[in-house]
């Protein structure tokens, strides 16, 4: 069975299907699914044909299983006609449209589209949609939709829900009942998701990480432990592997390609934009375990010239994006490291003060090649929260936090369970 | 006939009554809005009694097609845009709530046209209580004490027995009358079409059979307490006829008789004289706030109900906009654009209401061939799946509106063809 990417049943119901010598057998119109796992397999696929009879087609005896074709491996005279019984559970007549609540019974929103996907060869019902997007895919002018929306400068993407967010589903259910809270579902934590994730086979994970949009799946990546992001990552389909990494911090992206083999890391880098490919590519060079492996090259430097007030003005424009903001460096203009600003100092001066004028000059430093466990000591020495990372001539490559570095003062067994769950 | 329920109810309390005021009763009396009275007025005024064979059919057909809502909402505990939804997918769902939402807002706009031309009556400004009376009618559900209030304006509906008393009052014919009840009339007519459509689209308006089921599913009336359902259903449809009756008698002996066409909310007033004399104003134009903000409320609230049902949202008088943001942001959307209609474009207030009814009277059929498909489906209904005599005549109220529209569109352009 040749099965390429991710698929919407929308896209699919309607579509012909050709039998081995290329005649048409009937249009499909059904899915019948097994249940009993996370994510639902499907069995066979609902054909019915100009008659109005129905075929129960085997997926295994399904050949090609795309957008555009669908052919079984049998002859049409081998299909018999073959009913789903009451008991089976079919998409479109049990899942398709149907309400969707929380834990608490609250209504959300109703199914307006299944994603399947691939979990080892089978076709497994993988989120559901409840986007606008879908709504508008079911009506065929999800394309249209999309350029008509865009004119006016807004984008449409497709909100899913991963099927293991949901109950299991049975047979005659009325509707679909959530494990979580309406609220979670868009502001489900990327460490409750790594929860989740890990609680499902390996194929489930990768499933999981393609229903999820790219920024909650960074996210929820960087949350899991190293072997098994490298491995989901390894898995994933390239396009939106590179997309992932691109939205991940430097140092965890870096790290994330280190444990993968070569050839895969330099095809990944060369997918990824140029920019956050250099950040990461810099960061590979250096051994996993020294300052060099462990930094982030996301930093906060300001020119000394600015005001506290100016500071705090860029810092409200630039720190969304950026993961460490107690402290500032304040830099020359070909980042030499010249001072430091805690977020304390800057709040208690006065706006107006120039910074160069109030930094702190005496800076703990260390350098790309120095051990992990000598700037562990450091951190936990100076109770800092970051210390900046420099060459020989004292300019800036980067700074280790303290998050990258906790792991390794915690005892082995607390270290264990902090990244299971 | 509401002493008879309430003699034999006589040893609860008068406020446990108003509580158990079942579901169809508060649907066809709500019909008995602002664009309603407007209606029958005019049918009354410009011909005579000549509406009162299609309103005395309709009643019946009232009563069949509202207990198909009902039943479905017994059945299934489910509302009519919910089955719709989940029986006909996103594309049949999309065109019938786009329907209902254009037939709702004409309705709406025709309450707030009722709001206006009741308060002017007064001497108020449309200006001032158009959007008041939007405040007020947002406020109430808002901030949640609407079932109360509902309840007293559900009792103050007791002001259209005041048609009763003046149709007797005014000493019609009555076996002319009786005759009338039960000859067809019709002509040829653009004008007579239009308002034989608005009088059936007024009587057995879309949004009713949304409201009903819904409010059928809300008190969670069971399959087996469902003959009381009936007769709660049964009697709404019959109460509200029965005023719509007089409301033509009233305005055909006094208005019709007298030519005096209505082309204002005065001239419809002139019929409370036998009752009232000078004071017919004050009466009509009580009469007329309450039904039209009774249905100002229940429009919206419909609306914000089926589309929320429609695309699963949680919907609820009293959430809060965090628990139910896509319901409450509809509701209050359609009382603005409501309220915006009467005031901005300033057109004649009668016409309003009497266009909002014939839109629904076009609309209906649409919705009765797809309540008919859910009704008739055993995969939905079960055993309760509609009887033979209920398809019929419920299919033939279809298939005559849509004849009728055709004709309206046809002796628009060509008036001689006949």
């Amino acid at each position: 069975m040749y099965f390429v990417g991710d698929i919407f049943v929308s896209e699919v119901l309607k579509k012909p299907v050709l039998d081995r010598a290329g005649e048409e057998v009937g249009r499909i119109t059904d899915f019948l699914v097994r249940t009993g796992e996370v994510f639902p397999r499907i069995e066979s696929v609902v054909v019915t044909s100009k008659k109005r009879n129905h075929i129960l087609i085997p997926f295994e005896n399904i050949n090609l299983f795309n957008k555009r074709i669908i052919s079984v491996k049998n002859f049409l005279s081998e299909l018999a006609e073959q009913k789903a019984k009451e008991e089976d559970l079919l998409i479109c007549r049990d899942l398709l449209d149907k309400q969707i609540v929380d834990v608490y019974g609250v209504k959300i929103v109703r199914v307006n589209d299944i994603k399947l996907g691939d979990i080892e060869g089978n076709l497994c019902l993988i989120a559901v949609d409840v986007g606008f997007s879908g709504i508008l895919r079911r009506l065929s002018i999800e394309h249209i939709g999309k350029q008509l929306w865009g004119l006016f400068g807004y984008s449409i993407s497709s909100k899913l829900i991963s099927w293991n967010f949901l109950q299991p589903i049975e047979p005659k259910l009325t509707k679909l009942t959530l494990r979580i809270t309406r609220q979670k579902i868009s502001e489900l934590h990327p460490s409750d998701i790594a929860h989740i994730i890990s609680q499902v086979s390996l194929n489930g994970k990768t499933a999981l990480f393609n229903s999820l949009d790219l920024e909650k799946a960074a996210e929820a990546l960087h949350e899991l432990e190293p072997g098994t992001q490298a491995t989901i990552i390894d898995r994933m389909d390239e396009e939106k592997a590179s997309d992932i990494l691109e939205r991940m911090h430097p140092d965890e992206a870096a790290d994330i390609l280190g444990d993968l083999s070569e050839e895969k890391a330099q095809e990944l880098l060369n997918k990824m934009e140029k920019e956050e490919a250099e950040d990461v590519q810099e960061l590979l060079e250096h051994e996993e375990d020294t300052a060099g492996g462990l930094m982030t090259t996301e930093y906060l430097g300001f020119t000394g010239d600015m005001t506290v007030s100016d500071v705090f003005k860029n810092l409200r424009l630039m720190s969304p994006d950026v993961e460490m903001i107690y402290y500032i460096y304040i830099i020359d203009d070909i980042e030499h490291l010249l001072g430091v600003l805690s977020m304390k100092d800057l709040i208690l001066a006065s706006p107006m003060a120039i910074i160069s004028e109030i930094m702190r000059t005496k800076i703990k430093t260390v350098s790309p090649g120095t051990d992990q466990m000598k700037v562990a000591e450091l951190i936990s020495k100076y109770n800092l929260y970051a210390v900046p990372v420099v060459d020989e001539e004292n300019k800036m490559l980067g700074i280790v936090t303290v998050d990258d570095i906790v792991d390794l003062l915690l005892p082995p067994s607390s270290r264990k369970k902090r990244q299971r769950t | 006939m509401k002493l008879k329920i309430f003699s034999r109810l006589r040893r609860n309390k008068f406020i446990i009554f108003l509580a158990i005021l079942g579901p169809g009763i508060i649907a066809s009396n709500a019909g008995n809005d602002a664009g309603g009275i407007a209606t029958y007025s005019i049918a009354g005024a410009r011909e005579g009694l000549r509406f009162l064979w299609l309103l005395f059919l309709i009643t019946f057909i009232l009563a069949i097609v509202q207990e198909m809502s009902a039943r479905m909402g017994v059945v299934t505990g489910k509302g009519l845009a919910d089955l719709i939804r989940e029986r006909f997918g996103v594309k049949i769902t999309l065109l019938s709530m786009l329907l209902l939402l254009f037939g709702n807002l004409a309705v709406t706009i025709s309450e707030f046209a009722g709001i206006a031309a009741s308060l002017e009556l007064f001497g108020v400004s449309r200006y001032i209580s158009v959007p008041l009376g939007a405040l007020l009618i947002w406020a109430l559900v808002v901030k949640g004490s609407y079932r109360g209030v509902e309840r007293v304006m559900l009792f103050f509906c007791i002001i259209y027995a005041s048609y009763i008393v003046s149709g007797i009052l005014a000493k019609p014919q009555w076996l002319h009358i009786m005759s009338q009840l039960v000859t067809p009339n019709f002509r040829y007519d653009p004008k007579f079409i239009n308002l034989s459509i608005a009088v059936i689209g007024t009587t057995i308006a879309p949004w009713m059979q949304f409201y009903l089921q819904s409010a059928v599913v809300d008190k969670g009336i069971k399959v087996e307490e469902y003959k009381y359902a009936k007769v709660d259903v049964y009697l709404g449809s019959f109460v509200t006829d029965f005023i719509a009756f007089f409301i033509v008698v009233a305005a055909a002996t006094t208005l019709y008789a007298n030519q005096v066409d209505i082309n204002s909310a005065s001239d419809a007033a002139l019929a409370l004289k036998p009752l009232a004399g000078e004071y017919c104003f004050i009466l009509f134009g009580i009469g007329l706030l309450n039904a039209s903000i009774l249905s100002a409320i229940i429009l919206p609230l419909t609306t914000a109900y089926a589309l929320s049902e429609a695309f699963g949202w949680e919907s609820g008088i009293g959430k809060k906009f965090s628990e139910a943001p896509q319901f409450l942001s509809f509701y209050t959307v359609f009382i603005i654009i409501g309220a915006f209609f009467v005031i901005v474009p300033s057109y004649n207030l009668i016409t309003i209401m009497l266009f909002a009814q014939t839109v629904n009277g076009i609309l209906l059929p649409i919705i009765l061939f797809i309540m008919l498909r859910l009704i008739n489906d055993r995969q939905i209904m079960g055993e309760h799946v509609n009887s033979r005599f209920s398809n019929i005549l419920s299919g033939g109220t279809a298939i005559m509106l849509v004849i009728l529209t055709i004709l309206l569109i046809v002796s628009t352009f060509k008036p001689d063809l006949f």
